[in-house]
């Protein structure tokens, strides 16, 4: 008899099953991908610093290949436990050719994003992955590129290059595009191409060739080993500590990663809410049979286990299809969201998809006992009608059809229905909402990132155009021929009737301490030079203005424990600069650590170590003009507007950004539809008497649809409304502390723009209907005796 | 003039493969302003005529002619139409939608009726149902939600409804059939009050004391109306035992 009642309802109830486990497939699919994607990104950067061998303590130097100082150091220092040097040599722009691209074919100028070398593919520290995660392999004649290398070209697997160094040159076919962990991310200043021992050793056999050497050292001591190395007073182009570096170098990642984190809470946020959505309704749903069953004197205990089994059977079907779907749909949100670390998802995977399936399981069983228990409350009449003992006293109209002058009744009925059952339509305003915020605030990263003043949080002033010579390291080495390029740039604008201005920032790597020298960091102290005069940004005080005067950044500060009116050190090998601090700045370059000296401070120019690009303002011209004219005067230089020089220093983030703000969409579309369908198709099963009713009493099926459709746009534009006041408040709790972990401490976050109000709203609106549309379309097939089934 | 004019009617259920033909060539007129009954054991398929004819149910074959209308020929939205101004329906159960005041669920049809009219159409709506629920005497119970009043003033409510896009003619199906005595009393009496002001009736019903109400009473069977008797107009409540009695003696002659 048992299960002869739940053979029949199974059959019986078809669609509000099939609904059902469809909403526990979606749910189990959402919660396992989600969870199993949260653990596989907060452990992503370790596990990634973990597999590549990240020393405790990284340089890069120069070297002739003959002598090398740093070496036998590293050999005798006693706090060392194991260290390697690995040989590579530095590429400039002319050094490389591209002589087969596919995407563009006539290219031949090579443009490298920064400082770039070429060695063999490391063994033991410093490993790198091909985009798949597998370990590189390269053969003769065949080279590996950076993935911020090869985009900033347009190159791609098949591509072919050809690098000239001394007197040899050799093409080469790039056959993977490698995942770096030490130099990959795009904050880090350098970069490197992998070739084979063989082509290596051919470059290396000429003499007169610069090195440029890597050093990983894992310390006994680390802080023995590190005042012992400051103490050598090597010139080195960069010093770091390994791994505390490193992984804050992939910040811009971890902005991707908190998105990916939203994503998922709201994904899970989702699944549970369609599932009490889903199990509540069904259970009232039964109530009439539930009161009959009662009356005919089968016990609590047997209706409880009745459900309990029918829910059973369902949510074991419908957790291993979910825990079966997790997987590809888990793989092509990270896949989409995580592009430069090897994420390891191998292992706890499966693990965690079956304790996550198993969870919905026991989610479902929860709900249901918890939805029975109430019967055990109620006679078998009040079960019969639906719930209600009969008693009202407050009735649920609250909306009144006679006070409204113009309101189409179809509208007012789809208003009413809302307003009288907050509850049941809470489900899918909580939905949308939730798309909403999910579309919202990873907009707030990529408009900030884009926005005009985000150049000043990187510690540069906003400038008309950006220009990349290519000679950055040349004019580390020979700043006359920076100001000679400079002048050039100012001198045949002139000649073209245009009055400009060119200016730099010169990095100078120090090593910055107190007064009393107890706390020291190596932090880049930037110095503006040039014709222009420029004011930076100050959180407080005041810019430095004379030469014995600094500004640093809140996060530099904290670090040494100084304000403003305190002296700090700045000691560049052999050299001691004293400083007065005016000011306090913020800035996202080395992430948050940084100082800023007056034009008319003194510091030598052999200490210089590196400039960003030259700076070009022009009055009375706009940004998009400067550059044009720049690019048809000055055509063997790289000419970029502000963002483009962002873009270019921070990485292909933005784009990044922007492809997973396409994928998120497309989610939140799909998602919106779905639950739309879903739960349109749920309400329509408990209405048809209702639909019935009203098209015995002559409405259209179109104005039955207009009504179905209107609720769902009334609920939609609600969450429109909500989600945006949400995802506005929200922002700088989510997103701020990503920034702030960068070194904007107080940044001003631009949310959403009147274009993304505009555009995201009308295309959830234009999809959500569409579906609303075709779901209603099922009023028309109701017969108008189910009016008979209205209880 | 006939309100409703039906030919060779019949209508055929299939259920587990096996035809169940319901209504069997039925011919029928009912004139303007007749009260018409149909009564009949259960299953002989009084409802489903009743919905046939007005258009809720499709029909197998034969035409269905409402004031000069054929309804074959009319699509759905006209139907909608039709039946919007110009059927009523009056249900054994009495359908209201829940969420809706019962002054609400009265005037809905006529909003959705009056969509484009503008403001004095609405007014005039209001003014008509008022008073249609006075005539009716259910004008406290306006605000009410339908769970809080009793059947014979939900049926009433439905009355209101059915009356209130003023339709040429009244579906009723078992109008009495979930009431007390009294509440039917007063539902009946309610429409032959509307009857007399010249709306069309058609209703079914399993109650003599209601069937003795109308014009005339149409005997269904197996499908097949099989006789008719005809009162001719109900005019005095004392002449009502008389025309029960005549009719046990027909409907006893039928076999009912």
């Amino acid at each position: 008899m048992f299960f002869h009642i739940l053979k029949k309802d199974l059959k019986r109830k078809k669609t509000m099953n099939i609904i059902l486990l469809i909403f526990i497939i979606l749910a189990t699919m959402f919660l396992a991908s989600s969870v199993d994607n949260l653990m596989a990104v907060n452990g992503a950067i370790d596990h990634f610093l973990e597999i590549s061998k990240v020393s405790d303590f990284l340089a890069v130097a120069l070297s002739d290949g003959k002598e090398d100082e740093i070496a036998r150091f590293l050999q005798d220092n006693e706090n060392v436990s194991e260290y390697e040097a690995i040989d590579t040599f530095n590429l400039v722009n002319e050094d490389i050719k591209i002589t087969s691209c596919k995407e563009e074919p006539d290219k031949s100028r090579y443009e490298r994003t920064n400082t770039l070398c070429v060695g063999m593919v490391p063994e033991n520290f410093m490993k790198v992955f091909k985009e798949d995660d597998s370990a590189l392999s390269i053969g003769p004649g065949e080279i590996a590129l950076p993935k911020v290398e090869a985009d900033n070209n347009n190159l791609q697997v098949g591509d072919k290059l050809l690098i000239k160094l001394g007197e040899i040159e050799q093409e080469f076919e790039i056959t993977a595009i490698v995942k770096d962990a030490v130099f990959g991310s795009p904050m880090m200043g350098f970069k490197r191409m992998f070739i084979s021992k063989a082509d290596f050793d051919k470059f290396r056999l000429q003499e007169n060739l610069t090195y440029t050497k890597l050093y990983s050292v894992n310390c006994i001591n680390k802080e023995d080993f590190k005042s012992d190395w400051m103490g050598q007073k090597f010139i080195t182009i960069s010093s770091v500590e390994g791994k505390g570096m490193i992984r804050m170098c992939y910040i811009m990642d971890m902005l991707i990663a908190v998105i990916l984190i939203i994503v998922s809470v709201c994904l899970i946020l989702l699944a549970f809410l369609v599932l009490r959505f889903t199990i509540v309704f069904t259970i009232q749903e039964d109530y009439k049979e539930i009161g009959i069953m009662k009356a005919i004197g089968i016990t609590d205990m047997g209706i409880k286990g009745l459900y309990l089994i029918k829910y059973f059977a369902i949510s074991v079907i419908g957790a291993f299809a979910g825990f079966i779907l997790s997987f590809p749909f888990g793989k092509v949100i990270l896949k989409q969201a995580i592009v430069n670390i090897v994420v390891d998802r191998a292992e706890q995977n499966f693990v965690v998809n079956i304790v996550c399936a198993v969870a919905i399981v026991g989610i479902v069983l929860a709900f249901c006992y918890l939805s029975t228990n109430k019967l055990k409350k109620i006679s078998a009449m009040e079960a019969i009608r639906s719930g209600s003992d009969g008693e009202r006293y407050k009735a649920k109209n609250y909306l009144k059809l006679w006070k409204q002058a113009k309101m189409r009744p179809y509208l007012y009925m789809a208003v009413n229905d809302i307003l009288s059952s907050l509850k049941r339509f809470g489900v899918l305003l909580a939905t949308f909402c939730l798309g909403v915020m999910l579309i919202l605030l990873p907009l707030s990263p990529a408009n900030t990132l884009r926005s005009d003043g985000i150049i000043r949080e990187f510690s540069l002033s906003l400038s008309d155009a950006y220009i990349d010579t290519g000679k950055g390291e040349t004019y580390t080495v020979d700043m006359d021929s920076m100001f000679e390029d400079m002048n050039e740039i100012e001198k045949k604008l002139e000649e073209k009737g245009i009055k400009a201005r060119t200016g730099v920032d010169m990095g100078y790597s120090m090593a910055c301490s107190d007064e009393d020298s107890e706390n020291s960091i190596v932090c880049f102290v930037l110095q503006e030079m040039g014709s222009w005069d420029r004011s930076y940004a100050v959180l407080s005080g005041k810019e430095p203005e004379l030469a014995n005067e600094i500004m640093i950044t809140q996060i530099t500060a904290d670090e040494l424990g100084v304000g403003i009116g305190d002296t700090i050190n700045c000691m560049a090998s052999d050299m001691n600069y004293e400083f007065i601090i005016t000011g306090i700045f913020q800035s996202m370059m080395d992430m948050g650590k940084g100082c800023r000296v007056s034009r008319n401070a003194d510091i030598n120019r052999e200490y210089a170590a590196g400039i960003m690009c030259i700076q070009v303002e022009i009055e009375d011209m706009e940004s998009e003009e400067v550059c044009e004219r720049l690019e048809e005067i000055f055509p063997e230089y790289k000419i970029m507007n502000a963002q483009e020089f962002l873009s270019n220093m921070i990485g292909g983030v933005i784009d990044q950004l922007d492809t997973l703000m396409v994928f998120i969409v497309g989610i939140v579309l799909i998602i919106n539809s779905l639950i739309t369908i879903l739960i349109m198709k749920t309400i329509m099963t408990k209405e048809l008497g209702d639909i019935a009713l009203l098209k015995s009493l002559g409405f259209t099926d179109l104005s039955l649809r207009a009504w179905q459709v209107a609720r769902v746009l009334i609920i939609l534009a609600a969450a429109i409304i909500i989600g945006t006041i949400l995802s506005n408040l929200a922002a700088p709790y989510i997103i701020g502390p990503v920034f702030a972990m960068m070194g904007a401490t107080s940044i001003e976050l631009v949310n959403a723009t009147l274009k993304d109000y505009i555009f995201y709203p009308l295309l959830l609106f234009i999809v959500t209907g569409i579906f609303a549309m075709i779901c209603a379309g099922g009023v028309s097939k109701v017969d108008l005796k189910e009016v008979n089934s209205i209880e | 003039m006939n309100s409703l004019s039906v030919k060779d009617l019949c209508k055929t259920y299939i259920i587990n493969k096996r035809q169940n033909n319901v209504l069997r060539n039925i011919n029928m007129e009912i004139k303007e302003g007749e009260m018409v009954s149909v009564m009949g054991p259960s299953g002989s398929g009084k409802s489903t005529l009743l919905y046939a004819v007005s258009g809720m149910d499709d029909i197998t074959a034969g035409r269905v002619n409402f004031f000069g209308k054929d309804m074959s020929d009319l699509n759905s939205s006209q139907m909608s139409s039709l039946r919007l101004n110009e059927m009523g329906f009056i249900f054994q159960q009495m359908y209201m939608l829940k969420n809706l005041s019962i002054y609400d669920n009265i005037i809905l049809p006529a909003y959705q009726s009056a969509q484009n009219k503008g403001r004095e159409k609405r007014k005039e709506i209001n003014n008509r149902a008022k008073e249609l629920m006075h005539k009716l005497g259910i004008s406290e119970i306006a605000e009410h939600d339908i769970n809080e009043v009793s059947g014979g003033q939900l049926q009433r409510a439905c009355i209101c409804r059915s009356l209130i896009n003023n339709p040429k003619m009244i579906f009723a199906d078992e109008p009495t059939g979930a009431l007390n005595q009294q509440n039917s009393k007063e539902v009946m009496k309610e429409l032959n009050r509307i009857n007399a002001e010249g709306t069309t009736i058609m209703l079914v019903t399993h109650d003599m004391k209601v069937a003795a109400k109308s014009d005339r009473v149409l005997y269904l069977e197996d499908g097949n109306i099989k006789g008719e008797y005809n009162f001719g107009k109900y005019t005095d409540a004392q002449e009502s035992r008389e025309r029960e009695r005549k009719l046990s003696n027909w409907l006893m002659e039928m076999g009912f």
